[in-house]
């Protein structure tokens, strides 16, 4: 009986020996698929999430894309398993011995990781977006192979506040925040000046109480956002702010469910343009405008400069209004013509330095 | 010798699954499989990460395996694992202590966190009947929550409020002399103590009293309490000894391979052990092993990925089907069985292992 059993055994693993071959024979040939054996090859990391994630992950990568249809670059990128130190590092890793020596992280939680990475491929270029390289300690070394990317996002949240003024006139604004971190708290002291530029300056009345000044603590409730959406609404607030990535989007589906029941409400959405997001009811969308920063622009821009053999490495760069790296979306098709023009005044003063949005909380609320 | 070969088979018909998989979307299986291993094995330092990969997988395999050997389903390890490894970072993050002490504090208090965590459905099975894969699973989101609760309110890190502190480089298992070893990789202690606890688990089954009475347990529960031995007692002990090594494997995933615990997320490794167990055949040895098969696999997905054309998501799809099918072997002894029982019309062994008390 013992030897029938192995016999079995033996037979079986023959037999997928056999079909194993068999699989090996027909694909030998499949292997010259890459387009251009000597493009540069430009990797990306993502960050927690998906690649589809509407925020970060997709904006870099669209940047990314973008520089391979302009610019005949090779891309790749890699999701690691989890959000650790190591596990960003073993990705970066991959794409480096895979000849990916250009790599770009998007958000702040790569910050540990580069610092390492920087260090470990010496022949290797990385981008951190909305980060600096640190050893854990928040004290920034951002070496020659390294360039550090940041944005004016109190600028963008200035012109989404002016623009929300102008366009209600009256009423009673709002901030969802995520985490409170520098880039959302700077969003949200951004908005809260542009609102008092727009009632001082340019006659509208729209008023935002230290009680509608929230962040949730996180990027990915969306119950949450949603509820404190829900909340903000039923104390009389129009227009929301929402700088929370997930928590935002709960709070958009609140917001569209108020729409369809024919409540005047808005958000004012983040990032990227937020506007087909909001959609309801056919072709009206529930976002007003939103509060750019051209992640795309920035990395289709940065990869340009490597091609050039001009990478500022050991940079840390800032894109504000000066050189288009914030703004809001070209088409606002919930905005007035007017409230179009007078924004984009307000836009060229502040390019010009005329109008100072200033980064720090100040005699702001949180 | 036959759960041997019955793992080989199953591990072989995964990975023929998985070239299948690789040939359908266009890709050769064989330059797949050979970036797999590269990336994996390639050099020390990718040796490294894949030994550290498997680390925690070899605990959980074991926990899960230590339970079923007294026919228990403990699906609860990946609430355990956070337990443990919760109690591990809440005793790093809290004490100044000189380091050997710190750390073997840090591990007792990995193996009381996710030792209580299974004694509780234990002591339900035991006393009430409660069936363990219900409380174990519950168990897991109880774990789940408690953290969501305990690190932003107690340990939260500088900006992040979904992640605990990170811990001090000498608070964690790393130690310099590995990391150079393996150039720079993030092997750990982690590893040798999931060494020591192969053997002792090895130990415990094969040559103690105690063992004896765990897979007589498993055996037939009747039998064994006819023939005096202490069922509830028993159960309760297994479980205890099974939620301890999952804790351990916690304080590997946590203090060893990261330096700070997450919020909302429960460690894909506590299911993962569950199919380690069942390829290594429940027994420590064969555990030990088939975590490390996992860690190459888990290991080489980046840079197959990255060296082949094909998506992330589908890299993790032909992960996930070598698994499932290497996690078959259960079918394949069933079916060794049924070839071989024709002829008598005995019981299949009940339970989900063939042969329970075969090492």
């Amino acid at each position: 009986m013992e030897k029938r059993k192995f016999g079995l055994a033996m037979s079986l693993i023959l037999a997928s020996g056999t079909l194993l071959a068999a699989c090996g024979g027909g694909d030998d040939k499949g292997t010259g698929t890459d387009n251009g054996k000597d493009a540069v090859k430009i990797g990306m990391v993502t960050d927690a999430g998906t690649i589809d994630d509407k925020s970060f992950n997709q904006n870099t990568w669209e940047g990314i894309k973008k520089a391979e249809e302009e610019l005949g670059i090779q891309s790749k990128y890699l999701k690691p398993a989890g959000t650790t130190e190591a596990e960003y590092l073993k990705e970066m890793g991959n794409l480096y011995d895979a000849g990916y020596k250009f790599i770009v992280t998007p958000g702040f939680k790569f910050e540990t990781a580069v610092f390492h990475a920087q260090d470990k491929y010496k022949d290797a270029k990385f981008v951190i977006l909305d980060g600096n390289p640190h050893s854990g300690d928040f004290k920034p070394v951002v070496k020659d192979n390294t360039v550090a990317v940041f944005f004016a996002e109190h600028e963008s949240g200035f012109l989404a506040g002016v623009a929300a003024a102008l366009e209600l006139k009256e009423g009673e604004a709002g901030f969802i925040g995520g985490m409170e971190i520098p880039a959302v708290q700077k969003f949200n002291w951004g908005f809260q000046q542009g609102v008092k530029y727009a009632n001082e300056n340019l006659g509208t009345s729209l008023t935002l109480k230290a009680e509608n000044v929230v962040y949730q603590g996180s990027f990915d409730n969306v119950a949450a956002g949603g509820q404190i959406a829900a909340q903000m609404y039923d104390r009389g607030v129009d227009v929301i702010f929402t700088a929370a990535g997930g928590v935002g989007v709960g709070a958009i589906n609140e917001a569209k469910t108020r729409g369809k029941a024919g409540e005047k409400v808005w958000i004012v959405g983040v990032d990227s343009d937020q506007y087909e997001d909001g959609k309801y009811d056919g072709d009206k969308s529930i976002i007003l405008t939103s509060a750019m920063k051209k992640l795309d622009n920035v990395t289709l821009d940065i990869i340009q400069r490597e091609l050039d053999g001009d990478f500022p490495g050991g940079e840390t760069l800032v894109f504000d209004a000066k050189n288009d790296g914030i703004g809001l979306p070209a088409e606002n098709p919930n905005l007035s013509d007017d409230t179009t023009t007078k924004v984009k005044e307000v836009f060229e003063k502040v390019k010009s330095g005329e109008i100072k949005v200033a980064s720090e909380q100040g005699s702001l609320f949180k | 010798m036959r759960n041997t070969i019955v793992s080989l088979i199953s591990i072989i018909l995964g990975l023929i699954a998985g070239g299948l998989l690789m040939l359908f979307i266009g890709a050769s299986p064989i330059e797949g499989y050979t970036y797999l291993f590269q990336g994996a094995l390639k050099n020390i330092s990718r040796i490294g990460d894949t030994l550290a990969t498997a680390t925690p997988l070899v605990f959980t395999g074991l926990a899960v395996a230590f339970a079923f050997r007294t026919g228990l389903f403990n699906i609860g390890a990946a609430g355990q694992m956070l337990i443990g490894g919760l109690c591990a970072t809440a005793v790093a993050l809290t004490f100044d202590l000189s380091r050997p002490i710190l750390i073997l504090v840090m591990i007792l208090a990995g193996i009381v966190g996710g030792g209580l965590w299974a004694f509780i459905p234990g002591y339900f099975k035991a006393r009430f009947n409660v069936h363990e894969v219900v409380s174990t699973i519950m168990m897991n989101w109880i774990a789940y929550w408690t953290v969501y609760y305990v690190v932003p309110g107690y340990f939260k890190g500088e900006f992040l409020e979904t992640e605990s502190r990170k811990l001090a480089e000498e608070s964690t298992l790393r130690t310099p002399w590995l990391t150079e070893m393996f150039q720079g990789s993030y092997i750990n202690l982690g590893l040798f103590f999931a060494v020591i606890a192969v053997i002792i688990i090895a130990f415990i089954i094969n040559k103690t009293t105690l063992g004896f009475e765990l897979k007589a347990v498993g055996f037939n529960r009747h039998a064994a309490e006819y023939a005096g031995m202490k069922v509830n007692r028993n159960i309760i002990l297994s479980m205890l000894i099974s939620g301890a090594l999952a804790g351990l494997g916690g304080v590997a995933l946590y203090t060893g391979n990261a330096s700070s615990m997450q919020i909302g997320i429960l460690p894909s490794q506590g299911y993962d052990g569950i199919a380690v167990a069942l390829l290594g055949a429940n027994s420590p040895i064969g555990v030990f092993f088939a975590a490390l098969l996992f860690g190459i696999l888990y290991s080489g997905t980046g840079f197959m990925n990255a060296m082949i054309e094909i998506p992330p998501e589908l890299a993790n799809t032909i992960i996930a089907i070598i698994i499932y099918f290497a996690a078959t072997s259960v079918m394949i002894h069933r079916l060794l069985n049924k070839f071989r029982k024709t002829r008598s019309n005995a019981n299949d062994v009940n339970g989900p292992v063939g042969k329970k008390g075969e090492a």
